[in-house]
């Protein structure tokens, strides 16, 4: 199993008392999977995202993400593994506004250090291209569309090549015929082997994924 | 308390760190701002009353020998009220193994019932004995001598004399010791006569009995004992009319305070930049609950009033700890120029005006700036404000500079990030690299003036190429003098000069008062305050140097014409202040000058550059040969030495002095080219370190609204920097994001004043010098303080961003991108 979740809970320390977001989650996802994790808005599934990609660290349980102990890890050594074993695509994109769309695709290659400088131009560019907006390279994130904004940070998650993409609302903002090429792009992905786990609100994602993940009041329901 | 105040309260706490940055902006801007004002208020009280209760003398009268007699017909000329004669004459002391120092000796006939220009009496003896000096208290340090020790003392008619030094007075008319190199000793006519000296007075100091301060009250009182004493057959010599009831260096003052007290608002100004950044921002953040206040029915004025109230809020937690703090810089300032200018402060109390004054300056300054961010950021609508979502700037890219940013390569990903970052919000940039621009000029302005005073005492020296100068008071044959010289070793050339004063017939109205009574020879050395001290009846006279043809010592910077030549005889080469005297002494004219009883036609040949002097017209000695049979003879030596460190030199003056003395020549003053230039270097020095401090304390200013700048860019970004460490970017490089953003904005500025400072630092350069020292510079930039200063500036920038990186780097991912 490429990520495995063992009784994990978490809990916040909020002003109106301690609020369990996550209660003895156990959860095994294969290799080259496309998942969804569903549930209502306060169910848990971002929190449960977070453990996932390293964004967040259980309260108990265990956490493995390709052989890492996840809630072993620093916050420093948590993002060096996230720079090369997670990919991350986000519901407004979250590009950095100040790069080029083509800088924004080497900027994890710059901090993780994973490919040679000289090849990372051209390595951004086959990943542009291969996500279909290779045209718009050089261009400022503000001027791409919606859907051309969420390929580039597509090809963002992609840049060192992680076993793992996760995503948080990926078509929340974007509309249906743009939403459904942007899943097309993620099971295209999963033939490559790579594990794409995206957390929706989306009714008929059963249709489109290998295994939906429905949480509710932080435990994966059966 | 209501609702909108306890909004004001919570939000001014809720900034945190970036309202206390300001506040310390604020602070520091109102706090230099009230230590300028007390300072004023307090130096313009105090040197003034300290100087008046001295009765310094409405007009100074120079006859030769005056006596008991023409005293009382003084006294009776209707309009003086005391008159008083005195002496001053300028000689040499020594303390121990000290070097000779300048010494300007006051003889008084009668210490117990001085009632002009008085002394204060600080600690030991009084009056003097026979035998026995008072040393002013601040020439102490300059004779490095103390009560009850010995000095020797030699006058320019005596031989080596021991006196004791019984006492220290305080003479509030004289300019500070130390900064005028010289001694100001205060003796008996008993002891004068002692030292070689004639025993006879030659002031006449008169205190105008009713209207002390009606200048022309004074002038018509001054002509009249003119008048008297020309009835007696004497001679008036000179006429000294000083300012009436004015310190003589109260101009100095003004102008040291007015350029204090520019920079006071400067600062002040400079911190109600941070105000308006920080409002900006606040507003920006505030949008929402903006349209809010406006959904539950506030109007426009109600809201900005909140807004308005946080910046009152911020100007009332600066005023409290700022008056303090104004009042310590004041205190200090004023001691600082208390000694400087030579007088004491009895009282540091300051006017209520001036408290009043700060309080509304430090309340308003904070308003004012507050005014437009908080008028605009309240003008929004309510469907505008809620359909904002409080998403930072994701506009980059929307005009042209944008673009051209984006087209900028060829840097690493991250510090392309930073760079292009730091253009996001382009007034909070702009405003921030004003602070620090400014800062920065300040800094170099301060370099440059200072390398251009030292380029222009350089050059003002450079033409001297002799350590020595001797006065010889009258005219010696040449032979004499090279026999005297025989016994003192070490000499590298020595020239015999005749040096004369002469006035220029039929010369335009001089409007300029006459060149100061010089401590040195004329040749040598020339006062530092000119126009403050005195007004010569005219007509004016200015030195006329007769160099020896063919002159080794003298090479003059010529700026048109030409220098002197060996063959010339009528040819006259004036400086920059005679023909800024007299205009019509341009290179090409033929002027006429009276020397002596004698007239005669000269043609100007060339102006020679010289910042500093007085007027001063070089001709060759072959004239005062040939016109008035002076072959052969001297009045003024110059001499260059072998080797010119101070011991050397000094000890070349005691053998000089016995070989003159066994000759039968009695010099009447020895100077030497390196105490001349000390008086220089110590003005320069003051001026250095007060712009040095200036452009601290705005680079303190402009470093917190760096810091305020970057602590804003942070909190704005919050999300951006999530998303960095999201996709594997670590703290440090989270941190050095920012940290680079800071110094990118350091460089920006660094650039900025060093572009700006060239052609600003001339020009301040110039208006210093002409305030001053009524001339101009040769300017030179300082290359060093653009090391210097870039050094400085990234330091500053880095300090700057440290707490904001910590800030951004210890952010959590989760906290930075709440997803849901």
């Amino acid at each position: 199993m490429l990520i495995q979740l063992e009784a994990v809970t978490r809990t916040y320390k909020t002003p109106a008392g301690e609020f369990q977001a996550l209660r003895g989650v156990d959860l095994e996802i294969a290799r080259g999977a496309f998942v969804a994790i569903v549930g209502k808005s306060g169910s848990g599934k971002s929190t449960l995202l977070n453990m996932v990609g390293g964004i967040d660290r259980p309260t108990s349980g265990a956490v493995r993400v390709g052989g890492a102990a996840i809630e072993r890890l620093g916050e420093d050594e948590l993002a060096r593994w996230r720079g090369r074993h997670v990919g991350l695509v986000f519901q407004f994109f979250q590009l950095l506004p100040t790069l080029t769309v083509i800088e924004n695709v080497m900027l994890p290659m710059d901090f993780s250090g994973t490919v040679t400088p000289t090849a990372r131009r051209a390595r951004a560019f086959s990943l542009l291209d291969r996500v279909g907006v290779a045209d718009q390279a050089d261009k400022l994130p503000s001027s791409l569309s919606g859907g051309q904004q969420q390929r580039v940070a597509i090809a963002r998650a992609l840049a060192n090549e992680p076993p793992v993409i996760l995503a948080d609302e990926p078509t929340g903002n974007l509309d249906s015929s743009t939403a459904d090429e942007v899943l097309a792009l993620f099971r295209s992905l999963t033939r490559e082997g790579v594990t794409v786990v995206i957390a929706t609100h989306e009714r008929d994602i059963a249709r489109v994924v290998d295994r939906v993940v429905s949480v509710v009041d932080g435990v994966v329901a059966r | 308390m209501t609702g909108p105040w306890r909004k004001v309260l919570r939000d001014f706490r809720s900034e945190g760190t970036r309202t206390w940055l300001v506040v310390a902006a604020i602070t520091l801007g109102i706090a230099a701002f009230s230590a300028v004002l007390s300072s004023y208020a307090i130096l313009q009280r105090e040197l003034n009353q300290g100087y008046l209760a001295t009765n310094p003398a409405s007009a100074t009268i120079r006859v030769d020998g005056i006596d008991d007699e023409l005293l009382r017909a003084v006294g009776s000329v209707p309009g003086v009220g005391v008159v008083e004669a005195r002496r001053m004459v300028a000689g040499r002391i020594k303390a121990g193994p000290a070097q000779w120092r300048g010494l300007l000796l006051f003889v008084v006939k009668d210490y117990a019932d001085i009632r002009v220009s008085t002394l204060v009496r600080e600690e030991g003896a009084w009056p003097p004995g026979p035998g026995e000096i008072l040393i002013e208290r601040d020439a102490f340090q300059v004779a490095r001598t103390r009560i009850g020790e010995t000095v020797t003392v030699k006058m320019p008619k005596g031989d080596f004399k021991t006196l004791r030094v019984t006492g220290r007075v305080h003479d509030v008319g004289q300019a500070q010791a130390r900064m005028e190199n010289v001694v100001y000793g205060y003796i008996t006519l008993e002891t004068l006569a002692a030292l070689g000296e004639e025993p006879t007075l030659d002031q006449l100091k008169i205190l105008v009995a009713d209207g002390p301060l009606d200048r022309a009250r004074i002038e018509s009182v001054a002509a009249a004992v003119k008048q008297t004493v020309i009835a007696r057959g004497r001679t008036v010599r000179r006429v000294e009319i000083p300012e009436p009831g004015k310190h003589p260096h109260a101009d100095l003052m003004g102008m040291l305070l007015l350029a204090i007290s520019t920079f006071g608002l400067l600062v002040l100004a400079l911190s109600g930049v941070l105000v308006v950044n920080l409002l900006t921002a606040l507003m920006a953040a505030q949008v929402r609950q903006i349209g809010m206040m406006k959904a539950i029915g506030g109007t426009r004025r109600q809201i900005a009033s909140i807004y308005l109230g946080q910046a009152l809020l911020l100007g009332v937690a600066a005023v409290v700890p700022a008056i303090p703090l104004g009042m310590i810089g004041a205190r200090a300032l004023c001691g600082y120029l208390a000694v400087f200018l030579n007088f004491d402060i009895t009282s540091f109390a300051v006017p209520v005006w001036v408290y009043g004054l700060v309080a509304l300056v430090g309340l308003a300054a904070p308003l004012l700036a507050a005014l437009r961010p908080v008028l605009r950021g309240t003008r929004i609508t309510v469907a505008e404000a809620l359909a904002d979502h409080g998403v930072a700037d994701s506009r980059f890219g929307a005009d042209a500079l944008d673009r051209r940013l984006a087209g900028v390569g060829g840097l690493s990903r991250p510090v392309l990030l930073a760079v292009r970052n730091s253009f996001r919000r382009r007034t909070r940039l702009a405003l921030t690299l004003f602070t620090l621009s400014v800062a920065g000029t300040f800094f170099l302005c301060a370099l440059n003036v200072r390398a251009s005073m030292m380029n222009t005492i350089a050059h003002l020296f450079a033409p001297k190429r002799f350590d020595l100068s001797v006065n010889l008071g009258t005219m010696y044959p040449m032979a004499d003098v090279q026999r005297a010289l025989a016994g003192a070793p070490g000499v590298k050339g020595v020239e015999g000069w005749i040096v004369t004063e002469g006035s220029l017939v039929r010369a335009p109205e001089a409007a300029a008062p006459a060149a100061n009574a010089s401590l040195h020879d004329a040749g040598a050395g020339f006062g530092l305050h000119g126009a403050a001290s005195a007004t010569a009846a005219p007509p004016a006279r200015f030195a006329v140097l007769g160099v020896q043809p063919g002159t080794e010592l003298l090479k003059l910077e010529i700026d048109e014409g030409r220098d002197l030549r060996a063959d010339d005889v009528d040819a006259l080469v004036v400086n920059s202040a005679f023909l800024e005297k007299y205009p019509a002494a341009r290179v090409g004219s033929t002027v006429t000058l009276q020397m002596g009883p004698a007239q005669a036609p000269w043609r100007v040949v060339g102006l020679s550059h010289e910042a500093f002097s007085p007027p001063v017209a070089y001709v060759s000695r072959a004239y005062f040969e040939r016109a008035g049979g002076r072959e052969g003879m001297t009045n003024s030596l110059r001499i260059a030495l072998a080797r010119s460190e101070p011991e050397a030199i000094d000890r070349f003056r005691d053998a000089l002095d016995r070989g003159l003395e066994s000759a039968g020549i009695r010099a009447l003053s020895t100077t030497s080219t390196a105490e001349s230039r000390y008086g220089f270097d110590q003005h320069m020095v003051m001026i250095y370190v007060f712009l040095v401090v200036m452009s601290l304390i705005i680079g303190g200013v402009g470093g917190l609204g760096l810091m305020t700048t970057m602590s804003l860019n942070v909190l704005e970004r919050r999300r951006e920097m999530g998303v960095l460490r999201a996709i594997g970017a670590s703290s440090r490089a989270v941190g050095l994001i920012v940290v680079a953003e800071a110094l990118a904005i350091g460089l920006m500025s660094f650039t900025i004043a060093a572009v700006i400072a060239g052609p600003l630092s001339r020009g301040l350069g110039d208006f210093v010098a002409a305030a001053l020292f009524q001339t101009d510079l040769s300017f030179e930039f300082d290359l060093n303080g653009l090391w210097i200063w870039l050094v400085a500036s990234l330091l500053l920038s880095l300090a700057a961003s440290l707490l904001p990186a910590w800030h951004a780097a210890r952010t959590s991912v989760r906290e930075a991108l709440s997803f849901e």
